[in-house]
């Protein structure tokens, strides 16, 4: 755990004369979940799409296990071992699972410029990492339309293990779902972290973000509230600080407690 | 299975439909069946009268004739349709010959498995002959332009405009040609091409004009250009002041011919075109006699002093 | 490991749950329609047979191009002006230039494919709808094929292709016909009609196979293969189902619609050429409105007119009904008028059948 696997380091990205974000450091190391707070419009996509090579950063330094990095696109990003899974960019519902879970990055077998996809070992595969996941599929040619939202996010978080992903950042994966599927995703996060892999976990739930989080970051207008460790914050700290303090506090007093 | 049964609706109500859809030709007449080919798009209303003529002689010879055109005028769609036709095997086809390269191999087959055939309208009397036709019904397009430039030449006209709706089709630009060296000039830009949009046609007219003070005659096509040219003259009040001349005939240039806004319509009589075919066919097939010779259905010329039963029957039977 | 609950789904229905079953069952009844009001007629005759044929063949080559396209996410109207722009070229190149004819093809070719890369670089670039942009292209190129044609030869009409073909090795490789001898063998055993006078008497009525239909068979297997069984056709779907999603991944998704915009291209070359070889001639208003009855086969045949759904087979089938019912009804009698309201019925009816059936594969709701 000496050096973490990804390191922002005082990331600054404006958009012309908005300032998304003013100098915001974040860390991930190996095993560990990181989960990264904050309310609607604080920055937390723009940070995403910085971290996962969408977005060039204005100013600051990315480095990728101590090494300073410059991702040009997100393949560089991937290459890296960074994978991102979208909360509703994830999967294309029209395909089948093993298109998606492939996408990009098909097996090929063949000579020459005649190659095709290797769809049996394809499907294979697809079906034993959907296994492992806790998903049993009726078959891998299946449409992804025909998933759950939460099956949804686990074919997308499976195909970013299989790929070697040692970062993954998931970008409000249970914000769309019931309680089932959202517990079921949690424990996906869960036995992900327990592979080794560094977990990204954006969110603004608070309880969400308690149940599976090592790590807490709260960013607020574009900018880091500093981070805790599990067990030296409360959800109550942690939710005054996603809203700026103040105001919220005042509100919680007067709804009873209920947010 | 609710697939099931969403599969036998489908197919129920398709097969209903198309039953429906030959049921409404179920009254063929007993004798032999003919089939007219046209060049014409769906759009062009010109055709009307032939579709009237073959009725006519249809019930008179107690025979079928259907006639069948590329709906837009795509003449390799033509070349299809009368392949198909003669693969139908029908007692005798009538044809126009919009464009030779284009019609010579599926008419040459058509003539090859021995169905009798005659050419009408578009092409000449040669190129039928070359095909193995009976003959040819139609008028000359070329001498036609030139019959009605001579007129124009006869009141000094040196310049003029061709108001050319169906560009695409060839003959229409041998009508401008024979027009053009009929008065002794070149026919250069005094061609435009308005495509079949009335007020596009107007519109472009009207430009024309204003941009061609000097232009010294007009020749429309047929009714698709020469009505919404005569609604520019009127507009830019040049009707009777610019000596105008039109192809073929419809209830509005009659009309016009009548107020002295248009000079003449080069009439090509289409009904002899679609009656004519029809029973000679009939008789051909019927008896074995067969007029020797090409009919030249046209050019006729109507003005001011023939219109009257030109009229009467304008766009139904002239 | 497997869940109860998804157990119920027989093997025969998955096999039947497609995108081209829709086109499959439309084609059977449509087949079967017509062997019972018109199987007299001469239509299910040699002749008749190659004449649907390949009517349906035609479609078929710019189908593959519009599925594919259409699968990919877009659209492009500008096939039909196509056609007539590449026929031209080809015509004033071979017979006005006096170029020989296999470079004109060439030319042509590479003119058209360079349009559709123009076409796809424009919708990617300005983000417009590729509705509006092929629109564009469809006036564009109509008029230009007009004013080439006018201003080179005088004329809208380019004969003496077929005078200018003679000999020449890639003009067989689109307007020729194999296997003659084959079919002069059934026309003396009499499975073929003979003509019977003239001086072509004793030939078979129907000589061969068409390059054309030709072309259809090999672009269909090349079209199905790319988009079912390559990394390509993975690309080409999710292009078409989720650009955003897709590029996230890695997929080039700008490439992929521009190589599909010039694959359709060459599809309407493909097809302008096999015209042109076969009547000799090219003109300015051939190919109009063949953009749409690329799109009706396509829809026929199953894709999903938003993208990233559909199937080239389906397409093809879209084709062999619809040249099938054009020229069936004429071999039945009906009144020709009324073909369209027939294919109006069937497009309407082929794509409520199509949701229904993609609905069950996808989840969609």
């Amino acid at each position: 755990m000496s050096t973490p696997l990804i390191e922002m380091d005082n990331i600054e990205k404006h958009f012309g004369p908005v300032i998304a974000l003013g100098g915001v450091s974040f860390d991930v190391y190996a095993g560990e979940c990181h989960c990264l707070l904050g309310d609607n419009g604080a920055g937390k996509s723009t940070f995403i799409k910085t971290m996962s090579g969408v977005h060039k950063p204005t100013g600051g330094v990315i480095r990728v296990n101590g090494q300073d990095t410059v991702f040009n696109n997100p393949r560089d990003a991937m290459n890296a071992g960074i994978a991102t899974v979208y909360q509703d960019l994830a999967m294309i519902p029209l395909m089948s699972v093993t298109r998606n879970f492939w996408m990009g990055r098909e097996p090929r077998k063949g000579f020459g410029p005649f190659k095709w996809i290797d769809f049996k070992t394809a499907n294979r595969i697809t079906f034993e990492e959907m296994e492992r996941m806790g998903i049993n599929l009726r078959e891998a040619d299946q449409a992804v339309g025909t998933l759950s939202g939460g099956e949804r996010q686990s074919v997308a978080i499976a195909r970013a293990v299989h790929f070697g992903a040692k970062v993954l950042i998931l970008d409000e994966p249970t914000s769309a779902l019931g309680v089932r599927q959202t517990s079921n995703v949690l424990a996906t996060i869960a036995r992900v972290r327990k592979a080794g892999i560094g977990v990204v976990f954006i969110t603004h739930n608070v309880r969400h973000a308690m149940a599976v989080g090592d790590r807490f970051t709260v960013l607020n207008r574009g900018q880091t509230h500093g981070t805790a460790l599990r067990g030296e914050i409360k959800p109550e700290e942690l939710q005054d600080l996603m809203a700026g303090g103040q105001e919220l506090a005042e509100l919680e007093g007067s709804l009873g407690g209920t947010i | 299975m609710k697939l099931k049964k969403t599969l036998t609706a489908i197919a129920t109500a398709t097969l209903a439909f198309a039953g429906l859809a030959t049921a409404s030709t179920s009254a063929q007449a007993e004798g032999e069946n003919f089939v007219l080919i046209s060049h014409a798009p769906d759009s062009d209303s010109w055709w009307n009268v032939i579709k009237n003529a073959i009725k006519v002689a249809g019930d008179q010879m107690d025979v079928n004739v259907e006639y069948r055109n590329p709906p837009t005028g795509d003449l390799a769609d033509m070349a299809r349709i009368v392949q198909q036709t003669a693969a139908s095997n029908p007692d005798g086809i009538i044809v126009t010959i919009a464009d030779f390269n284009v019609l010579k191999g599926p008419i040459e087959d058509a003539v090859a498995k021995g169905i009798p055939v005659i050419t009408i309208n578009s092409g000449t009397v040669e190129q039928s002959h070359e095909l193995g036709a009976l003959m040819h019904v139609g008028q000359p397009e070329y001498d036609a332009g030139f019959g009605a430039g001579k007129r124009m030449a006869a009141k000094g006209v040196k310049s003029f405009l061709c108001v050319n709706h169906y560009i695409t089709n060839p003959a229409s630009v041998e009508r401008c040609r024979g027009f053009a060296e009929a008065i002794g000039t070149d026919l250069g830009d005094q061609m435009i091409d308005t495509g079949l949009d009335p007020s596009e046609v107007k519109n472009k007219v009207s430009a024309y004009l204003n941009a061609h003070q000097d232009v010294g005659a007009i020749l429309a096509l047929g009714p698709n250009s020469a009505e919404p040219t005569l609604d520019a003259l009127r507009e830019l009040g040049m009707n009777g002041a610019i000596p105008f001349g039109t192809f073929d005939l419809s209830a509005k240039i009659a009309d016009g011919i009548k107020k002295g806004d248009i000079d003449f319509a080069i009439d090509q009589q289409p009904y002899l075109q679609g009656y004519l075919p029809a029973v000679i066919l009939t008789n051909y097939v019927r008896y074995g006699v067969l007029p020797s010779g090409d009919i030249n259905s046209g050019p006729g010329f109507i003005t001011k002093d023939n219109i009257g039963l030109v009229e009467k029957y304008a766009g139904e039977y002239r | 490991m497997t869940d109860e609950r998804l157990k119920q789904v027989s093997s025969l229905r998955r096999a039947m749950i497609r995108p081209e079953l829709g086109a499959i069952c439309g084609a059977i009844l449509v087949f079967v329609f017509f062997l019972m009001i018109a199987g007299d007629s001469g239509m299910f005759a040699p002749e008749g047979i190659k004449n649907w044929t390949v009517v349906s063949a035609q479609f078929a080559i710019i189908a593959v191009g519009a599925c594919l396209l259409m699968i990919a996410g877009e659209f492009d109207l500008s096939v039909g002006s196509m056609i007539g722009f590449s026929g031209v070229v080809i015509a004033i190149l071979s017979v006005h230039m006096g170029w020989p004819v296999w470079a004109a093809i060439i030319a042509a070719f590479v003119v058209a494919m360079a349009i559709g890369a123009l076409n796809g670089f424009l919708v990617i670039k300005t983000g417009l709808p590729s509705f509006i942009v092929t629109l564009a292209f469809l006036y564009i190129l109509r008029g230009l094929t007009i004013w080439l044609s006018i201003t080179t030869t005088r004329q809208t009409i380019i004969g003496g292709v077929k005078e200018a073909a003679k000999g020449d090795p890639l003009a067989f490789l689109f307007g020729g016909v194999i296997f003659k001898d084959l079919f002069q063998w059934f026309g003396e055993m009499g499975w073929v009609g003979t003509f019977t006078r003239g001086t072509r008497a004793g030939q078979p009525i129907v000589e061969g196979v068409p390059m054309l239909v030709v072309w259809a068979i090999v672009l269909v297997i090349f079209g199905h293969f790319v988009l079912t069984r390559t990394r390509f056709g993975n690309w080409i779907f999710a292009s078409g189902g989720d650009a955003k999603a897709a590029r996230y991944v890695g997929v080039p998704v700008d490439r992929v619609k521009i190589l599909m915009f010039m694959f359709t291209a060459f599809c309407a070359t493909v097809f302008a050429t096999c015209q042109v070889m076969e009547f000799g001639s090219a003109a300015a208003d051939r190919g109009l409105l063949k953009e749409f009855e690329a799109i009706i086969c396509v829809v026929i045949g199953g894709a999903l007119l938003t993208g990233g759904y559909g199937s080239v087979v389906g397409a093809a089938l879209g084709a062999l009904i619809f040249g099938v019912v054009q020229q069936g009804l004429f071999f039945a009698g009906a009144e020709s008028s009324l073909f369209r309201v027939f294919l109006g019925t069937i497009l309407i009816l082929a794509v409520i059948m199509n949701t229904y059936i993609r609905r069950m594969i996808t989840g969609e709701r």
